[in-house]
Formats: C-alpha cells, structure tokens, sequence
C-alpha cells in the first residue's frame, strides 16, 4: 500500500545538513545546557547527541563565530515570548481537560462533539467518542506550580494583557460556576487587525484553557493573545 | 532572522518529567537561533555570511554551520532553475530591502553584487573552503530559519511531544498534552475572519511564505522574494505553505514555491515528495494531493 519512491537529493541533503550542524555544535549547546542545570557535572544530558554520547572533539571546520551575548540595546534577534511548560495533571485537571480535547469543533462553541477520527494521520486508536480521559496514562500529580489548576477558577470578570512585537493585546474572561463561559479581545493595540485571530477566542471556551492553536502567518497575535488569557486566568485563579 | 521564538515542551505523556532539566532542553534549543544567526545574518556585519562575503576570489573556510546553509540554498537554487537564489542580495538591496526589519541595521549596497548567481559561489569539499567568483550578497533567509528549527527539534526531540514557532514556521514533535496531534492553521493571506486551513501535525514543519509579512520600502507593491531569474517580486502567488518532514526543507520549498508560481510549484511538491498548498491573487487553491488528508475536515 505504501508507495516507494526513491528519496529526492534535496531530501537527503536537508537530513545531512541537520545532522552534521548538530553533531558539530554538540560541544556548543553541553556548555549552554550546564549554564542553566542545576548539577552539571553529574546530571546526564536532556539529550543525546546524533553522534552519540561521546563529545566530538572541536575540529578545523568548526570555526563558527562567538555568539554574541548581546544586551537588550542591540535588538537581539530571538526573544522568548512564551514557554509553555505542561505539567503532568491531577485527575481532577485531567477530567476537565480530557473533555475539552473531545469537544473542539470549530465555530460551534456549544456542542461537544468528537472531532472526526479519520483526519488524525498516524494516531494510536483512541475512543474519541467515549467521554473517558484521552491521556494514555494517569499521571502522578507534579507538585510544580507550572499549570493554574482549572477547577480553581473563581468566578467573575477578569482581564489580562499579553505583548507581541506587533502590539500588545488584552483579553477579557468571564468564569461562571468555575467555568470560562467566554473569552474576548477587549482592547487590540496590535498593528495588524485581531480580526486575524477572532476564531481563538471560540477556542479558549471550547478547550477550558489557554491553549488556542498556532496560525501560522500569524503567530504574534495569537501568542499575545494566549499570552493575555493566561494572564487573565491567573487573575482567577487568586 | 529578528524572529520571536515560542517553545512549548509538553514532555512525555503519563511520565512526570523534573522541570528544571526541561527548562535546560528548551535554553539548549533557543541557543540554536541564536547560533544560526551569528553565523547567518545578512544584517550584522560581523556575522560569519558577512566575513565571507567579504573575501572574494579567494577559498575561505567556514564553519560546518555555514557550509551545510550555503550548500543547500544553492541546491535549492540548482532545483529551481535559480528562480530562487540565495545570491540576491544586490537585487534586494536595490529594491530597498537593506535593513534588517527588525533591528533596522543597514548592510551595505554593493552595486558590484547585482546580477551575480548562486553559480559564482564555489565549494570545494575536499578542502571544505567556499569561493565566491565575484562580489556577491548572500541571504539565507529562507534556510536559516529553519535550520535552527531543526536543529532547536533534536534537542527537544528526547521529550517527545513539543512545538517550536519561529514567527510563522513551525515544527510540532509528537502530540499535544491531549494526545492528539498539533493543530496548525493557516492565515487566510486576504481574509481575517477566515484561516486557509488548518493542519493537523505530527513530527512535522509546516512554514508559510507569504506577501503579507514584508513590504517593498521603495513604497511598491510587492514583498522581499524575488524571482532571481528577473529581478522583479514574484507575484503570480501570495502564499505558499508547506508541511514536509523538517523545517528547513520546509523553508526553502515555500520560499521557492512562492517564486516559482503554481504550477512549477506544485511539480516541486511533487518531485521531493513534501504536501504543500499556492493561493494565487485571484485566492485560486491549488494544493499537493496529499495535503487536504492533513487537513482538519471542516465542521
């Protein structure tokens, strides 16, 4: 059933190219990763080299410029906007979250149906359609403060802002019964129109979290959108 | 590349992961942005492209980075019959596209450069030197970006499941914290209230060159890609978007898709086997036969 076609050079030269600039910077990012682990010396590395364990030594070739720590007055080329870091869930977080993963279908806010199972390409066979949590384990609860626990959410109004180069943007939720029952732009000072981003706002009471999806083409607003409901979600969770 | 860079690490479904050796994972994967653009930057003048490009007629060793880079944007200039060309600075230049847009430094403008090809950049492999023929400027904008995708992806690749958003170009490993795969949509390149589509993907690139991020300073219409073989913006389409299995593959195709027009983008798609979607300026689709099972069906 699978076609086999013969890999195009393009192909291969793109692989190539990854894994020989990775290998030789390999010595690079140990030193970027022992500036910020906590044990450096005993800690095994959060990743494993293409060429394996063993650190290639500097060759003539890897005459690769010192990277500029340049301070904020030189406009450096690459600012963080956002991490998102996932904790694993409590059941009760888990629950909630589970059904907000059944019940994304665009535009209708108000239904929970079971996105269809035909469009996920190379997916294990999940029961979308059962209203049992999606996740392939239960995890054990993290005891980090990374995530705001949904079923925490006070009621009422709350707003936040979140920043992009384009401009900065201000959402506004309302949470009933511990709920997000919606969630708006309230103030847009980007440069380009929200209007690029509208459709978030559906996500955000579909999924009962931040965690609209990218666009691409449009990845600053939506980041300071996702930005500006975090924000207003701490603010309720308080 | 003056491109804000989002990171978002889900980590491995049902396994609890300490957050500190995930927060050295994703320092360790934006290192990689900043490592690409000290070796790849037009714009700043002590990058390694610019010492480079400094030194003509004469073999220049360069890094492994620079070397892979240069090699395959002239690859991609070769498979494209130089309608894209990593050689365009001069002609950019002229079109006024001589500041880096975000940081606003200018490079210089070389008359000296205009008209010269990928074809006056040598490589000699045995010696891993690179000749430039001729005076040239070089951008790699359209590979750099997603080099450091790639590159940023095997860091974070031993968690599993991740996203990395470099202003537009995209690479998602493994699923979301839902299991499911990453939802991507596509900007509709005229229409707000509309996306083109939107992808679902998994240990996938998706990047988007479109007319709609750049304009022409010299007031014009038309944008920063430039069909090498005129001069002139492309402007048969006003998006290209491709989901292929890296992001500098990725990258370069949609840059390259976006000069080359419909049709002989479509071959493109086809001959290295990646899915891709063109909009015209009549919002005509045309897309790779593949690409609508990656779509989300709409409801």
């Amino acid at each position: 059933m699978s076609r086999v076609r013969p890999t195009h050079p393009l192909v291969a030269l793109s692989s190539a190219a990854v894994i020989a600039v990775y290998s030789a910077g390999y010595l690079k990012t140990r030193a970027a990763a022992a500036k910020f682990s906590d044990a450096p010396a005993m800690r095994r590395p959060a990743h494993v080299s293409a060429s394996g364990s063993v650190v290639a030594p500097p060759t003539e070739h890897d005459l690769a410029p010192v990277v500029k720590s340049a301070p904020a007055a030189a406009a450096p080329a690459v600012i963080k906007v956002r991490t998102k870091k996932h904790a694993a869930t409590t059941e009760s977080a888990a629950q909630s979250s589970n059904l907000t993963a059944i019940a994304v279908v665009p535009q209708k806010p108000d239904t929970h149906e079971p996105p269809a199972p035909a469009a996920a390409p190379d997916r294990p066979a999940v029961d979308v359609a059962a209203a049992t949590p999606v996740t392939i384990a239960a995890p054990p609860p993290e005891p980090a403060a990374d995530t705001a626990a949904k079923s925490l959410w006070h009621d009422g109004t709350y707003s936040g802002w979140g920043s992009s180069r384009h401009g900065d943007i201000q959402a506004t939720i309302v949470i009933e019964s511990g709920r997000i029952t919606s969630a708006r732009i309230s103030q847009c000072l980007t440069r380009y129109s929200c209007s690029w981003i509208a459709h978030l706002q559906g996500q955000v009471v579909d999924r009962q979290s931040a965690d609209v999806d990218y666009v691409s083409g449009a990845t600053q607003s939506s980041n300071a959108f996702y930005g500006a409901i975090v924000d207003a979600l701490s603010k309720a969770t308080k | 590349m003056g491109t804000f860079v989002t990171i978002d690490v889900v980590g491995p479904i049902g396994a609890p992961a300490p957050s500190d050796a995930r927060d050295a994972a994703i320092e360790q994967a934006f290192d990689w942005f900043r490592q690409v653009e000290a070796c790849c930057s037009r714009f700043d003048p002590d990058s390694e492209l610019r010492r480079l490009t400094r030194t003509v007629g004469e073999p220049v060793r360069v890094s492994e980075m620079l070397w892979r880079a240069l090699e395959f944007a002239c690859a991609i200039a070769d498979e494209t019959g130089g309608a894209f060309d990593p050689a365009i600075g001069g002609a950019m230049t002229a079109r006024g596209f001589t500041r880096h847009y975000q940081t606003g430094a200018e490079s210089p403008h070389d008359a000296a450069t205009i008209g010269a090809t990928f074809r006056d950049v040598h490589f000699d492999h045995t010696r891993r030197t690179v000749t430039l023929g001729r005076p040239l400027l070089l951008d790699l904008g359209a590979v750099a970006k997603g080099l450091a995708i790639d590159l940023a992806a095997h860091d974070l690749t031993p968690w599993g499941n991740f996203a990395i958003d470099a202003g537009g170009d995209l690479y998602f490993g493994g699923h979301t914290a839902n299991g499911e795969p990453w939802r991507c949509g596509v900007r509709h390149p005229r229409r707000p209230e509309t996306l083109a589509g939107t992808l679902l993907v998994s240990d996938r690139a998706v990047c988007t060159s479109g007319d709609y991020e750049r304009r022409a300073p010299d007031g014009g219409p038309g944008h920063h890609l430039v069909d090498a073989r005129t001069g002139r913006s492309a402007d048969a389409l006003i998006s290209a978007t491709v989901l292929a299995d890296s992001a500098i593959l990725a990258d370069a195709l949609a840059t390259a898709a976006f000069v080359l027009g419909p049709s002989d983008a479509i071959a493109l798609f086809a001959r290295t086997g990646v899915e891709g979607m063109v909009m015209d300026e009549d919002l005509h689709v045309v897309s790779s036969p593949g690409w609508s099972d990656a779509l989300l069906p709409h409801a």
